[in-house]
C-alpha cells in the first residue's frame, strides 16, 4: 500500500515539475509569440492590398478588425479582412484583400495546420493566386460547381477557403453598401 | 557494442520505419513531397535527441512502475516547450516545422526509443542512439516521399524532372500510394536479408 502511494506521488512530483515549466515558459513565449503574429497580420495586410497607405478598421469579422484602406491621394483602395472557417482538421484563416468593387484582389493564409501534403498545399502561391479577381458569385471550387481548382485530396480544404472568403465578401458588402455605422457582429457562418 | 555502432544501427539494421515499422502515422501522413520529408525529419531527430539525453539522465529517479507515463510526460513537455520557443524566437523556421511538431508527439519512434534505449543505457550511447534512429527516420522518410512526388506529381523537391508527357500517377501522392509505397519498399528489404 505504502509503496503504491509512493509511485503515486512519484508521478504527481513529475507531472508538478512539468506543468510548472511549462506555465514559466509559455508567461515568457506568449507575449512574443503574440507580437509576432500581429506583425505577420500586419505584412499579411499590406501584402494583399499593396496600394493602400492608410488603414481604418470599420468593422469586426471573425474577431478580427476588416479594415478600408486608402491610397496615397487619400481615396478608397479596397478593404481588409480575415475570413476563417474550419477546414479539415484545423481553423484555416485567410487575409483576404478586397478592391472596392469587391472582387478578390489577393489572398494569403495566414493560419492552418491542414495536412502536410495535402490540405497545407492550399499556402503555395499558384494555389492563392486561383481566388483573385472572383466575387461573391463565382467564388465556388469545382465540386459545387464553380470554377476554383480544387487542391488534389483535399477538397474539403478548398471549399473551407471559398466559403469563408465568400461569406466574408457577402457580409462587407451588406455592411459597406448600407453603410451603418455602428459595429455589426458577425452571425454563425452556416453551410 | 561501440558507439558508432549504436550510430549506425539505425539506419538500416534497425531502420525505425522499413525494419521495425515505428512511427508510421507521420510517415504515411508527410511522405507525399521530399520537402515535407526533410522538415519532419529534421524535426522529430532533434526532439529524438533531447529527448533521449533527458530520459538518460533522469532514468535513476523514475520507479520502473511508472516509467511509461512518467516518460510520455516529460516528451510532450519538452515537445511542447521546443514548439513555444520555436515560434517565439524563430518564427520563419515554426512557419515551415510547426506543421510537424503536433505530429511529433503521437510519434511512437520517440517513446519507443526512451523505453528500448535510453532507459537502459548511457548519456553517451543514448545521444548516439537518438541521432542514429533520427537519421534512419529521415532517410525512410526521404526515400518513400521522392517515390511518391517523382510518380504521382512528375516533380522532386518542387522542381520538374520528367518530361511533359508524363501523366503522374495521381494515386501515389494520396494516402493509398504511401500503404502501397511504403509496403513494396518493406517487402524489398526483407527479400535483401535473405
Amino acid at each position: 500500500m505504502k509503496y503504491y502511494l509512493r509511485l503515486g506521488f512519484v508521478l504527481l512530483v513529475i507531472t508538478v515539475v512539468a506543468s510548472g515549466i511549462l506555465a514559466y515558459i509559455n508567461s515568457l513565449t506568449e507575449p512574443i509569440i503574440k507580437e509576432n503574429q500581429r506583425k505577420a497580420k500586419e505584412e499579411a495586410r499590406m501584402e494583399v492590398l499593396p496600394e493602400a497607405v492608410s488603414f481604418d478598421s470599420i468593422s469586426y469579422l471573425n474577431e478580427e478588425v476588416i479594415y478600408a484602406g486608402k491610397n496615397n491621394e487619400g481615396k478608397l483602395a479596397g478593404y481588409t479582412f480575415v475570413a476563417s472557417l474550419y477546414g479539415y482538421s484545423s481553423d484555416v484563416k485567410t487575409m483576404v484583400g478586397v478592391t472596392p468593387d469587391f472582387k478578390v484582389n489577393k489572398i494569403k493564409i495566414i493560419e492552418q495546420t491542414e495536412t502536410p501534403g495535402l490540405g497545407a498545399n492550399c499556402t503555395k502561391p499558384e494555389f492563392q493566386s486561383l481566388f483573385e479577381g472572383r466575387n461573391e458569385t463565382v467564388m465556388l471550387v469545382d465540386k459545387d460547381g464553380g470554377e476554383i481548382v480544387s487542391i488534389t485530396g483535399a477538397t474539403i480544404t478548398t471549399r473551407t477557403i471559398a466559403n469563408s472568403i465568400r461569406t466574408g465578401l457577402k457580409f462587407l458588402k451588406e455592411i459597406e453598401v448600407q453603410s451603418e455605422p455602428e459595429e455589426i457582429h458577425r452571425e454563425e457562418v452556416t453551410e | 557494442m561501440s558507439v558508432i555502432k549504436e550510430f549506425t544501427k539505425g539506419i538500416v539494421k534497425e531502420n525505425p520505419v522499413f525494419v521495425m515499422a515505428l512511427g508510421l502515422c507521420p510517415v504515411l501522413a508527410v511522405s507525399s513531397s521530399v520537402e515535407n520529408a526533410i522538415g519532419m525529419g529534421a524535426a522529430a531527430t532533434f526532439v529524438l535527441v533531447f529527448s533521449n539525453i533527458f530520459i538518460s539522465l533522469i532514468k535513476g529517479f523514475i520507479p520502473r512502475k511508472i516509467r511509461i507515463p512518467s516518460y510520455i510526460v516529460v516528451i510532450a513537455s519538452f515537445v511542447t516547450i521546443v514548439d513555444m520557443v520555436m515560434e517565439a524566437y524563430v518564427p520563419a523556421l515554426h512557419k515551415n516545422l510547426g506543421l510537424f511538431i503536433p505530429l511529433i508527439v503521437v510519434n511512437c519512434i520517440i517513446l519507443g526509443r526512451a523505453e528500448a534505449f535510453a532507459g537502459k543505457n548511457n548519456l553517451i550511447r543514448s545521444i548516439f542512439d537518438g541521432f542514429g534512429m533520427g537519421l534512419g527516420f529521415t532517410l525512410a522518410l526521404i526515400v518513400i516521399a521522392s517515390i511518391r512526388e517523382i510518380l504521382g506529381a512528375g516533380q522532386f523537391l518542387g522542381y520538374n524532372v520528367l518530361p511533359a508527357t508524363f501523366k503522374p500517377m495521381l494515386v501515389a501522392i494520396l494516402a493509398p500510394g504511401a500503404f502501397l509505397v511504403m509496403g513494396l519498399l518493406m517487402g524489398l528489404m526483407n527479400l535483401k536479408k535473405k
